[in-house]
């Protein structure tokens, strides 16, 4: 099976082909069909592949699959090939498991909308990217998925194109991913430079073995990170996240939930042999991430729109993960990836639902008493939130306990504030869902009337996330109550597992009760408080919170602003300052098809050959200064 | 030796001296008559090294075909100081100063080249049986593709001067 | 050699075919099979090349090798895609069209002299038959007073140009007393002789000039601005690449052993050039323009070559260079067909002419340098061998910073393309074979970025 892994990513290539050559002639259905079932087969072909990978003899790693060779010059070899391991099948049963429920549930949701195939046609390639990233074998593969899901997100975001807002959105992610990608680049450039391969088993066999300085670790483990903070949105560069819910809401399940947002911790899960040699980076990550998670968690508190809280709760959660690569667990990293792909996936379609009957509407303070007439959205949003908020049973408890366990391994003061995190997702989370689907509606009487419980196409999917928000817990019990770690000892293989401290068991009750106990209250807290919401106007903190701390307007004015002053002083120097100022004086402003005499020897030429001038002059000067 | 050296300074001081006034004088016919004394000088330059072909070519073409098509030109066109457009005071100065500082940039780098005086009179490279045996043997190639150099401003004459 | 005499006669052919073909279309056609020909006899020159055997001709003054009759077979067919891509426009220019041709051809010559030149003086002549046309094809729609300007302009400059040009390989001659690049003596002696530095420096001002490097590159935007559309796609994309090919051999084969003294002089030059292509094109109003400016900012890229002295580096130029040359014309190829070149006027391209607005998307995304693409694989080579090199770290991460930049002003077109709405107006209709054309281009590039290797195969 594992040769078989090219059509993984062929299926939704070829989906993608189809859709996008056709997009204008085809009928919608068959662009959805069409869509749904490439992203199927993948997941039927990773399914076969999973189960061949589990049922390897312990310990054995599979070589990369190489499909031809990519480039070949001197001593630089890059083959394309695809790794399949533990750690990769695992990424492509969530890509293609959720992906492919996704899908299904876009039918619906996007009938209405006239591009609807040309959207399958971005969403299966973005698909393709996705696999591509985790499948590739070396770095480089890694980046050219990394900057197709980039692409597709950009364009999924600015679907919804009239809307001026959605297109700058969309240009806001793709320029703080940008930012992240030239981190990443960097961080190629130098293993290249020190290693002289890009390939991840070259890479990892040699860490121990080169002699390099010991800094170039921090360097290349930094520079991968700051990629991961564009990708996975951490402090600075989340803001991006938030925004791109302008997209339609399936797109913000499966891109900005359940995969493209964590290909950071996929690439630092997967480069982890180089991150233990760089403990300093990750008390970083650590530190990012837990500021991340707090940051995230309080602007979520107090945001109206429902998909907006979900953005927020989704930094915050990508924010736990960081932390708990931070203090060395990985596998416990990844175990998260995966509950939250199901619960936040659930959420995300159960907040589509809503909007959906809601006639378009996402302020949840014009929502309300909803679960009247949603019964099924009501009750398998309850299970996602039950599972975020880390209730024992559901998905979200095993991973989130874990990642406490091994902060509180670590450090007692980091379980505190990652507590107080928690203590905060359970909080928002209910005030969601109280304000949404409890209580009496408070929207329009029209809006009233059309609300309907969704088509089976939305729901299905809905139950499917559901139950696995319930049962994807169950392959990583905690150590209290079963020895063996199913995922960890599957994934171990590939990921090292350093950060998972052996607690007593009572220290582990202990936590597990404190959590869970707290949770319990804030929940209690959140209904009360929400019984009496009254949305008057922010005021103080909660003002600034609703404001999102003012972040993007201190990007604005610290980043954006300046860079724009910048390209029009350049703009203006060189072409008006040079061209009017200097040659015709101030107030002889030559225009074009002007005066033809004064066009043809306006001294423009005159004026590029002084600036020529004074750059042989300079060049020669520093040629001196140089040879001297 | 002597009269060699004397020749050498007054061809050197008019050719600079010409051309300074190629750019300074305001009538443009002063300026092209300026600019053939300069290529004389130039030619000057041309015999002292023993080139007396180059020497003789250069006035015949430069000073003798295209500067006198210049002159028809410029009569032709009835230009004059008045026409000239006026110039900004700014970017003379400019001008002056910058290619000032390149001259003394250079200068300053080329102060310590040594001079290893290769002696000219001696040889006879430059008479027109010994050029015109390297420009057929050794220099071919430069030689016949020049043709297409000129093939492609005969082009050029014609597209930009020919009437649509 | 074969391939300059057969671009030669070509050329004088297309010359004359303009008094005996009367219809600008046959011409045009006629054009299109001769340089098909053109490749027909770079490929026979390949094939009858020794690989490790490099051929002279005429006392040294050409030394062609694998490397630079591939270079040559890859740019001409550049020039056939060109011919394909924009043959119509070139007719609509002017009424000369056979002489249009003609100056192509004779460019092709200089190129392949500039790819194979072993000797100053063919450097020169090289230049000058690639620049003297250039200036005349610059100025070739008189109707237009911005074409007319431009080439006055870029004639100006360009004679200034040749003026320092001169005085390099001047200078170097002085030093040495040979005009062979193979053979300079002032490489053997001990201390660097300061009249060939001066040299060194006149000619990397003169090759800065020609590519369009910072701060020589102020002629660039009034000219590709002025210039009849399809000649910038020309002037901006093979015309370049020979200028940088020359660059590269002289400096890369003669000054080898001088690199401490100019590879931080290159440095400067490619990070003014990087950034000062990047920021302004960031600001412009026409594509057309902007593109001008990106002719700029790529230059800056492609100066990579130069500075770093390895096999990867010459590896990098080819796929830079066709890469480039291919999405630059094909961008070219879709700007021509529409009325209004201002940003403004793609809007809705999607919606009027998808074929149109995905195969531009796709040449953007190259020139971005978007993976998958051949311009991803083109920026990899040249940072690739700057990061073989060593010294120059800081350059390669300032210009993954350009690169960033960059993405902003060619995404503009793409969202003008497909997230704003308007009727763009067309210049002329786009025709089956059009579409066939670009779309074989747009398939070209995404090939260039999932096998670059394909390019050094012949080497």
């Amino acid at each position: 099976m594992t040769n078989l892994v090219y059509l993984v990513p062929l299926f939704p290539l070829i989906g993608f082909l189809i859709n996008g050559i056709f997009w204008k002639k085809m009928p919608k259905s068959a662009g959805g069909i069409i869509g749904s079932l490439a992203v199927l087969a993948s997941f039927c072909v990773s399914l076969g592949i999973f189960f061949e990978v589990k049922s390897l003899p312990e310990g054995t790693v599979l070589p990369p699959v190489e499909l031809f060779s990519f480039i070949q010059s001197g001593s630089l070899n890059i083959p394309f090939s695809f790794q399949v391991d533990a750690l990769s099948s695992l990424f492509l049963l969530i890509i293609t498991g959720v992906g492919f429920l996704i899908h299904v549930y876009s039918t619906s949701y996007m009938h209405e909308d006239e591009g609807m195939v040309k959207y399958f046609a971005y969403l299966n390639l973005f698909v393709f990217s996705m696999l591509l990233l985790v499948l590739g074998s070396n770095y480089l593969i890694m980046f050219i998925g990394w900057e197709g899901v980039g692409l597709c997100s950009y364009l999924l975001i600015g679907f919804w194109f009239k809307n001026r807002d959605y297109t700058n959105a969309a240009k806001k992610a793709f320029v703080m991913n940008r930012i992240g990608d030239l981190g990443f680049l960097v961080g190629m450039l130098l293993v290249l430079l020190n290693f002289g391969t890009l390939s991840y088993q070259e890479f990892f066999n040699a860490l121990p073995t080169t002699q390099v300085a010991g800094s170039t670790y921090n360097w290349i483990a930094l520079c991968f990170f700051i990629g991961a903070m564009g990708k996975s949105a951490q402090i600075p560069l989340y803001t991006w996240l938030p925004d791109a819910m302008a997209g339609p809401t399936p797109v913000s399940a499966l891109i900005h939930a359940a995969t493209m947002v964590t290909a950071g911790i996929y690439m630092i899960a997967r480069s982890n042999a180089l991150y233990n040699l760089a403990p300093a980076i990750l008390d970083f990550i650590a530190i990012i991430g837990l500021a991340t998670a707090l940051l995230a968690a309080t602007i979520a508190i107090k945001q109206y729109d429902i998909k907006k809280v979900l953005a927020y709760s989704t930094v915050s959660q990508l924010g736990f993960m960081f932390l708990a690569i931070g203090v060395g667990a990985y596998t416990t990293a990844v175990f998260h990836v995966m509950t939250h792909a199901f619960f936040k996936a659930l959420l995300f379609l159960g907040s589509g639902s809503v909007i959906h009957a809601m006639g378009g509407e996402q302020d949840i303070r014009k929502m309300g008493g909803l679960g009247k007439h949603m019964a099924i959205t009501q009750g398998t949003f309850l299970i996602g939130c039950l599972a975020i908020a880390g209730i024992p049973g559901f998905a979200g408890f095993f991973s989130k306990d874990e990642i406490l366990a091994a902060v509180y391994g670590h450090s007692p003061v980091l379980f505190a504030l990652a507590l107080a995190g928690a203590l905060m997702t359970a909080f928002y989370m209910f005030r969601l869902y109280f304000l949404t689907f409890r209580g009496k509606f408070r929207g329009t009487h029209e809006q009233e009337h059309h609300l309907h419980e969704s088509p089976a196409a939305i729901t299905i999917p809905l139950v499917v996330l559901a139950l696995l928000s319930i049962a994807g817990g169950y392959v990583g019990l905690p150590a209290v109550i079963s020895e063996h770690h199913t995922l960890a000892t599957y994934l171990s293989p590939v990921v090292s597992n350093i950060g998972a401290h052996h607690l007593s068991h009572e220290t582990e009750w202990m936590l597990m009760g404190i959590s869970v106990s707290l949770v319990l209250v804030m929940i209690a807290v959140a209904y009360n408080v929400t019984k009496k919401a009254s949305f008057a106007p922010n005021t103080g903190i909660a003002k600034v919170l609703e404001n999102k701390w003012y972040i993007d307007e201190l990007y604005d004015a610290v980043i954006v602003r300046p860079m724009a002053a910048l390209s029009r002083f350049s703009d203006k120097f060189v072409e008006r300052a040079g061209i009017d100022g200097l040659v015709n004086g101030v107030g002889k402003t030559v225009r074009w098809g002007g005066d033809r005499l004064r066009l043809m020897q306006s001294g423009q030429v005159g004026f590029y050959i002084f600036v020529m001038v004074l750059g042989m002059v300079a060049l020669f000067a520093f040629s001196f200064i140089l040879t001297n | 030796m002597v009269i060699q050296e004397a020749l050498f300074w007054f061809l050197t001081v008019m050719a600079i001296v010409c051309a300074l006034g190629v750019i300074l004088s305001r009538n443009p016919i002063s300026s092209v008559l300026f600019l053939i004394a300069t290529f004389f000088a130039i030619s000057g330059h041309y015999i002292l090294l023993n080139a007396q072909f180059l020497g003789i070519v250069n006035i015949i073409v430069y000073a003798g075909a295209i500067m006198v098509l210049f002159l028809f030109v410029i009569m032709l066109m009835n230009l004059n100081a008045d026409t000239e457009p006026q110039k900004n005071r700014l970017i003379q100065f400019a001008g002056v100063i910058s290619g000032g500082i390149l001259f003394l940039v250079v200068l300053a780098a080329m102060r310590t080249v040594g001079g290893t005086a290769v002696d000219h009179t001696t040889t006879d490279i430059g008479l027109i049986k010994n050029l015109g045996k390297v420009l057929f043997t050794q220099y071919v190639l430069p030689f016949e593709i020049s043709s297409v150099l000129f093939l492609s401003a005969m082009i050029g004459a014609i597209v930009i001067g020919k009437k649509e | 050699m074969k391939a300059i005499i057969a671009a030669t006669i070509i050329g004088v052919v297309l010359m004359f075919t303009g008094i005996l073909v009367k219809e600008k279309k046959g011409i045009a056609t006629l054009a299109a099979i001769l340089f098909f020909l053109l490749l027909g006899v770079n490929i026979w020159e390949l094939s009858t090349l020794d690989a490790n055997q490099p051929q002279a001709f005429f006392n040294n003054m050409l030394r062609i090798d694998r490397y630079s009759v591939w270079f040559n077979t890859l740019m001409t067919a550049c020039t056939v895609l060109y011919v394909m891509l924009s043959g119509r426009e070139i007719q609509k220019v002017g009424i000369h069209v056979s002489d249009y041709f003609a100056l192509m051809s004779f460019m092709l010559v200089g190129l392949y002299m500039l790819s194979g030149y072993s000797n100053m003086l063919v450097l020169f002549l090289g230049i000058e038959i690639i620049s003297i046309p250039q200036y005349i094809l610059a100025g070739s729609d008189k109707k237009n007073l911005k074409s007319s300007e431009a080439s006055l302009k870029y004639f100006l400059m360009g004679a200034f140009t040749t003026g320092i040009l001169l005085m390099g390989i001047t200078l170097l001659y002085g030093a040495s007393g040979t005009f062979d690049i193979a053979r300079f003596t002032f490489l053997q002696a001990d201390s660097l002789n300061p009249m060939a530095l001066c040299g060194i420096i006149f000619l990397i001002i003169a090759f800065a000039f020609k590519v369009s490097a910072a701060p020589m590159h102020m002629w660039t935007p009034d000219v590709y601005d002025g210039s009849p559309t399809p000649f910038t796609a020309f002037m901006s994309t093979v015309v370049k690449a020979a200028a940088f090919i020359a660059f590269i051999k002289l400096f890369h084969i003669s000054f080898n052993s001088l690199s401490g003294h100019w590879t931080m002089i290159i440095a400067v030059i490619t990070a003014a050039t990087l950034l000062v292509g990047n920021v302004t094109a960031v600001f412009q109003q026409s594509v057309k323009r902007m593109m001008a400016y990106s002719s700029i900012a790529q230059a800056g890229f492609m100066l990579f070559a130069v500075l770093s002295i390895s096999a990867t580096s010459w590896q990098g130029l080819i796929i830079y260079a066709v890469s480039y040359t291919v999405a630059t014309m094909g961008v070219f190829a879709v700007l021509m067909k529409l009325k209004d070149f201002t940003y403004d006027g793609f809007n809705g391209l999607a919606k009027r002419e998808p074929l149109l607005a995905f195969v531009m998307t796709i040449f953007l995304l190259s020139l971005a340098g978007i993976p998958l693409t051949g311009g991803f694989m083109a920026k990899y080579f040249m940072l690739t061998a700057a990061v073989e090199q060593g010294q120059v770290l800081w350059l390669v991460i300032f210009a993954l910073l350009m690169a960033a930049i960059s993405v902003y002003y060619y995404f503009r077109v793409i969202i003008a393309m497909y997230f704003k709405q308007g009727s763009p107006e067309m210049s002329s209709p786009v025709t089956a074979g059009d579409r066939l054309v670009l779309v074989a281009t747009a398939a070209l590039v995404i090939l260039l970025g999932v096998a670059p290797g394909l390019l050094l195969k012949f080497i």
